[in-house]
C-alpha cells in the first residue's frame, strides 16, 4: 500500500506539471484581459484629423455596426493591414479610423499636423483608404481610456455604442472568420430585425 | 596605477550619465510638491507597461508608456491618491498593470501553496521521528551479528 503510495504520489505531481506547462505551450503571452469589452465606449470629444473643426463624440458610433481602428502612419503592421481593411470597406462595413500617433502629440511630438495629413493622405492613396472618417486622438486620452496598448488594435462596436471585440494586433482575413464574422453577422442580422 | 584611477573615473563618469539620463526621462514633469514626485516615483516603478513584457512603465521607452507617465503625473496633480491613481489603471488595462497581484481564487495558491508545502513537509518529517526504528533493520542486524561471530 505505501509503495503505491509512493508510485502514485510523484506520479500524480507530474502529470499534473505536465499539464500545467503543456497549457503554457500554446498560450499568448500578449493575450491581455480587455477591461472595456462588452461596456460602451468611453466618453470623448475629439477632431477629425483631416478637418479638425469637426468634432466627433460617442454618438458617431449610434444606430451602426462599426469596426474602429487603431493605426498610424508610422505602424509598419497597420500600413500591412490596409489593404485587407480597404478590401472589408468594399463588402460594405463600417471602418472608422483612430489617428494614433505621438510624432503629433503637442507635448513632446516634433512634426506638425499638415505634414502628418500629407503622409496619411499619400498612404491611404498608395495602399487603399478604408475609413469613413479618422478621429484625432490628440493626447492619446480615448485610446487609453479603451485599453490601448500600441497600434494597431480594432475594436467591434455595436449599433448601441457597446464595444464588443478588443482585437490587439493585425486584423487578417483569418481573425476575421474567427474573431469578428460571427458577432458582426448577429449584430448586423439584430438590426435588420429590429433589435434595440 | 594611473591607469586604474583613470578606468574608474571613467567608469563613474558612465555611470553618472547614465543615471542622469534615466532621471532626465522624469524630470519633464514639474511637481508641486517633493513628496508628489517622490510617488510619481514609485507608481512608474510599480505600475508594468501593457506593451512590453517585464517592464515598468518608468523604464520602458514604448509610447504607451510614455502617455502612462504623462497621465500619473497628470493624475497626482490633479490630487488624485496612490491607491486611485493604481486603480484608474486597473480600470483600463485591467490587473495586468500593477506588480502587485490581487488575492483572488486563482491567486489564492501563489501565497498557500508554500505554507502548504512546509506544513505537509512537516507533518512527514514529525511522523518519521515518532516512528520506532524498523523491526526489519533489528533482523538484519541480527543477522549481522551472526555473520560476524561466524567468522
Amino acid at each position: 500500500m505505501k509503495k503505491l503510495g509512493l508510485f502514485i504520489l510523484p506520479l500524480g505531481l507530474f502529470m499534473l506539471i505536465a499539464v500545467f506547462l503543456y497549457q503554457g505551450l500554446y498560450s499568448n503571452p500578449r493575450e491581455r484581459q480587455s477591461m472595456v469589452l462588452d461596456n460602451p465606449v468611453p466618453d470623448f470629444s475629439l477632431p477629425d484629423l483631416m478637418a479638425p473643426q469637426t468634432t466627433y463624440t460617442p454618438d458617431v458610433f449610434n444606430g451602426q455596426v462599426t469596426l474602429l481602428n487603431v493605426w498610424g502612419v508610422w505602424c509598419v503592421t497597420c500600413a500591412v493591414e490596409l489593404p485587407y481593411l480597404t478590401s472589408l470597406r468594399e463588402q460594405g462595413v463600417r471602418i472608422v479610423g483612430l489617428y494614433y500617433d505621438q510624432d503629433l502629440d503637442p507635448d513632446f511630438g516634433d512634426k506638425t499636423l499638415s505634414e502628418v495629413q500629407q503622409e496619411v493622405t499619400d498612404m491611404l492613396s498608395d495602399l487603399g483608404n478604408p475609413y469613413q472618417f479618422n478621429i484625432y486622438d490628440v493626447y492619446r486620452d480615448l485610446s487609453l481610456d479603451l485599453g490601448v496598448t500600441g497600434a494597431p488594435e480594432t475594436f467591434l462596436i455595436d449599433h448601441n455604442g457597446v464595444v464588443r471585440v478588443h482585437h490587439i494586433g493585425d486584423l487578417n482575413s483569418r481573425v476575421w472568420r474567427s474573431k469578428f464574422a460571427p458577432m458582426y453577422q448577429q449584430l448586423s442580422s439584430d438590426i435588420q430585425v429590429g433589435m434595440p | 596605477m594611473n591607469i586604474r584611477l583613470m578606468l574608474l573615473l571613467g567608469l563613474c563618469g558612465l555611470l553618472l550619465t547614465l543615471s542622469l539620463q534615466t532621471f532626465a526621462a522624469e524630470d519633464n514633469y514639474q511637481f508641486e510638491t517633493p513628496q508628489q514626485r517622490m510617488l510619481f516615483l514609485d507608481l512608474t516603478a510599480e505600475l508594468r507597461c501593457p506593451m512590453c513584457q517585464n517592464q515598468n512603465i518608468a523604464d520602458s521607452d514604448a509610447m504607451i508608456a510614455h502617455d502612462m507617465r504623462r497621465k500619473v503625473a497628470q493624475l497626482l496633480k490633479q490630487g488624485y491618491s496612490r491607491e486611485q491613481v493604481i486603480d484608474y489603471m486597473k480600470d483600463r488595462y485591467g490587473d495586468f498593470v500593477y506588480y502587485q497581484p490581487p488575492v483572488t481564487a486563482a491567486t489564492v495558491w501563489l501565497w498557500a501553496l508554500p505554507v502548504i508545502f512546509v506544513l505537509f513537509a512537516a507533518l512527514v518529517i514529525a511522523r518519521r521521528k515518532s516512528q520506532p526504528p524498523l523491526v526489519d533493520e533489528a533482523e538484519r542486524l541480527a543477522k549481522a551479528d551472526k555473520l560476524l561471530e561466524k567468522e
